[in-house]
């Protein structure tokens, strides 16, 4: 089964299925692969007949790189805008956005909506921070959370870029995000921010290379998902983090341990990846190398844990469920559907395509 | 835009990125092969030390029964964990298959766990750590034990099978050459490149110097599993009246290069420049090394040794089989792309000081950095338990983050190398 819609002269960048109706996807585009002008916000409609159809869109001053359902209001789309904003758009009205939250000072590369506390929403940037909004609130945003402790010298990078900051499913005190450091923190909320520091843990995920994407595990409240510029996916268990941090012969010799790992499952850079809303060990990344790809985290049955993982028990497709090949430049937006059979998901990438396929079948 | 445009090139430029082969050989992934137990027994000295009325049924028995004993309580209560063994073994009749496979089930494994008995002479310790480690990267097995066990007191009149060989054989030039006696071999190669006794004492008494230093400060503490010695009087056995073996027999204190250099040679009478003092002794021992893969030791807790990296084997020269590590620590370092430099500590056997003394010089490896703790000249060379005891050797003279290079020669001209990492 493939679904498609092209949007003509702008390039995907992400979408999300409507947590209210199983047939509205929000799609963010830019013109010109989002580099510079304008960019495009559509609000989609699946028919029954299989056709996809643009029921409302939004054309934005700078190109929108992330987008997330308003998770108490069925009509209301967030965006994370180049310019610094997010903003808020009514799928009823036109043209217009109705609020727009200032406060970063580069290009706004996440947006999150809390699933547990509605009234509140995560953003983050090139400026190196996250910030926890409240959509009541447009002036600024609630607080900016720490940024990375430059002084633990982790990694020789200068790299501020914050590419994804996520909530937790299960609390909503707890944040994480990935950048573009390498570095992965976990944030808590609770904290107290006058020390600006509610960090509770930080480790180094991709080798020292960019840290694209990051993702919390839908079942398993102590499981993420990182994928980065060394072509690796990565999974932690938040309470397995054995780190060491000695220097070596004027390496920085930082490993930390994950519980599984897929080196080169994409040829390039993992860009996005999202895990199942219907498993507990299935996942999709999509990449650089212009394919999307279901994953079996081997490492885990839907019971217990395994020992077993990726790259040994599966020496031939190191649990790569099923390879989507049929995009024609680099694909950098996914997600899961909520809705109908398990297993539905949406891509989006450069070629300016967006499929809507089977993960399973 | 350029600043867009070029986080988007970062993106696709540092794909081609490789990272740097130090921090790629130390780094954690789940599927790593890791080392999770390393002992050996004391070395008992051949024919007339602690173990020479045993054969080596009983000495890999009594060393598995402790192994068992310093496992983490996991693993002890469940052993299948371990799915398969091999023991290293070179004298034994069928290198011991059947009462190597019987030690193990007395010793406690339960029958279901298979068991495979492995000869490469010299180098079988270190093979069946190799044998394990493949299986464990392959996904055969999770977890396995290579062990290496040897009696030469009892077995060394196994050694000479020229008795044997058929004349077609003996008329190959080249198959005649794998039939000509190691001391014959390290002769070959002290004439071929000028070492001569002075240098080879010299190695010999430093490797007797350094095990005496290590015995004097306890340093194979750890690695040594005491054994308990068949008592003399059947009768009077008790717990109390045990006699526990614990202690190298190979070491003696004082040994100088002018003490050696009066021993006469023992291959060729008076021009040869090998004698007993500088080549390996004659002993009889085991050692065992528990392997399994990171995913593994994580779930089920249990703190990792060190990292195998690699193994390599090399084919030499029978005439010059004393050349093998030369060769073959190159290509297992060429393999994780490594150099000499990148290397802590070398366990490098030492079964006669001139081939030993000739790798060293050939791969330019500084002294200091070779068998920190004395080698097989000074503590014994239990053929098909060296490798493995060198394993056990190297994982405790290590620091954390060290890497170490275990290598011998192979008689009828190999050399093995693989390479460790500490954790």
């Amino acid at each position: 089964m493939f679904l498609q819609y092209y949007t003509k002269g702008f390039s995907g960048y992400n979408l999300q299925y409507s947590p209210y109706y199983d047939d509205k996807i929000a799609l963010v585009t830019g013109s010109n692969f989002g580099l510079v002008g304008n960019g495009k916000l559509f609000i989609l409609s699946i028919e029954p007949n299989g056709q996809i159809l643009e029921t409302n869109s939004f054309l934005t001053k700078d190109c929108p790189f992330d987008v997330a359902w308003n998770e108490s209001n069925s009509n209301q789309v967030l965006v994370a805008q180049g310019d610094g904003t997010l903003r808020l758009f009514d799928t009823n009205l036109k043209q217009y956005p109705i609020a727009i939250f200032k406060g970063h000072q580069r290009e706004v590369l996440s947006c999150d909506w809390s699933l547990v506390n509605k009234d509140r929403f995560v953003s983050s940037s090139w400026d190196g921070t996250v910030k926890l909004w409240s959509p009541a609130r447009t002036e600024n945003s609630l607080f900016t959370l720490s940024q990375e402790d430059k002084s633990k010298n982790m990694v020789n990078s200068d790299k501020n870029c914050i590419y994804q900051a996520k909530f937790s499913p299960h609390d909503d005190n707890i944040v994480i995000a990935s950048s573009g450091s390498s570095i992965v923190s976990l944030y808590d909320l609770r904290i107290n921010t006058v020390n600006n520091n509610n960090i509770i843990c930080q480790f180094i995920s991709n080798s020292g290379l960019e840290t694209l994407c990051c993702d919390f595990n839908k079942y398993r409240p102590h499981i993420i998902a990182t994928g980065g510029v060394d072509n690796r996916i990565k999974i932690w268990d938040l309470r397995m983090l054995r780190s060491d941090q000695t220097k070596f012969k004027g390496l920085n010799n930082n490993v930390t341990s994950c519980v599984n790992e897929i080196i080169n499952g994409h040829a390039l850079a993992v860009r996005q990846i999202k895990w199942s809303p219907h498993s507990s060990h299935h996942f999709m990344t999509t990449s650089y190398d212009m394919t999307a790809c279901i994953w079996n985290d081997l490492s885990f049955n839907g019971k217990t844990y395994t020992g077993r993982n990726n790259m040994t028990h599966d020496t031939l497709n190191h649990g790569c469920v099923k390879r989507m090949t049929r995009h024609t430049e680099f694909v950098f937006g996914a997600d899961w559907s909520l809705w109908g059979d398990p297993g539905i998901v949406a891509t989006t990438a450069w070629d300016g395509y967006t499929y809507i396929w089977n993960a399973l079948r | 835009m350029t600043q867009r445009l070029n986080n988007i090139k970062e993106h696709l430029q540092n794909s081609l990125f490789e990272e740097p082969s130090i921090k790629q050989v130390k780094s954690k992934h789940p599927h790593d092969v890791v080392i999770v137990s390393a002992h050996r027994t004391a070395i008992a000295g051949g024919f007339k030390g602690s173990l020479k009325d045993v054969n080596t049924d009983y000495i890999l028995l009594q060393f598995l029964l402790q192994f068992i004993q310093h496992l983490p309580e996991t693993l002890q209560n469940d052993l299948k964990q371990i799915q398969d063994i091999t023991c290293g073994n070179v004298l034994n009749v069928g290198a011991g298959a059947t009462e190597h496979r019987a030690a193990a089930l007395a010793a406690g494994f339960p029958y279901d766990i298979p068991f495979n008995s492995i000869n490469r002479q010299c180098s079988s310790g270190l093979t069946a750590v190799n044998d394990i480690a493949n299986k464990i990267l392959t996904g055969q097995i999770d977890c396995g034990l290579a062990l290496g066990c040897e009696s030469m007191s009892k077995n060394y009149k196994n050694i000479n099978a020229l008795g044997d060989i058929s004349d077609s054989l003996k008329a190959n030039p080249m198959a005649r050459k794998c039939l000509i006696p190691m001391g014959f071999t390290n002769e070959n190669i002290a004439k071929q490149w000028g070492i001569d006794r002075e240098i080879q004492d010299k190695f010999a008494a430093e490797s007797y110097q350094k095990a005496q230093v290590a015995l004097d400060n306890s340093l194979f503490k750890n690695e040594i599993l005491p054994i308990p010695l068949p008592s003399e009087d059947d009768e009077n056995e008790t717990e109390k009246n045990t006699k526990w073996f614990s202690k190298d027999e190979g070491p003696r204190p004082n040994v100088t290069k002018d003490s050696l250099s009066i021993l006469k040679p023992a291959f060729i009478k008076d021009k040869g420049t090998t004698t007993a003092g500088n080549s390996s002794q004659v002993s009889d021992g085991a050692a065992g090394v528990l392997l399994m893969r990171r995913s593994l030791a994580n779930k089920l807790g249990i703190p990792i040794l060190g990292k195998y990296i690699a193994f390599q084997c090399v084919g030499v020269p029978p005439e010059v089989m004393g050349v093998g590590p030369a060769f073959a620590i190159p290509k297992v370092l060429e393999q994780v792309k490594l150099s000499i430099n990148d290397i802590d500590v070398f366990e490098i056997n030492e079964a006669f000081a001139a081939q030993c003394v000739f790798c060293i010089n050939k791969l330019k490896i500084p002294m200091e950095k070779v068998n920190p703790r004395g080698g097989s000249i000074a503590l014994g060379h239990p053929l098909g338990c060296t490798g493995a005891r060198q394993v056990a050797t190297i994982l405790n003279e290590m620091a954390t983050g060290q890497i170490g290079v275990v290598s011998m020669c192979i008689g009828t001209g190999m050399g093995a190398a693989a390479i460790f990492v500490k954790e």
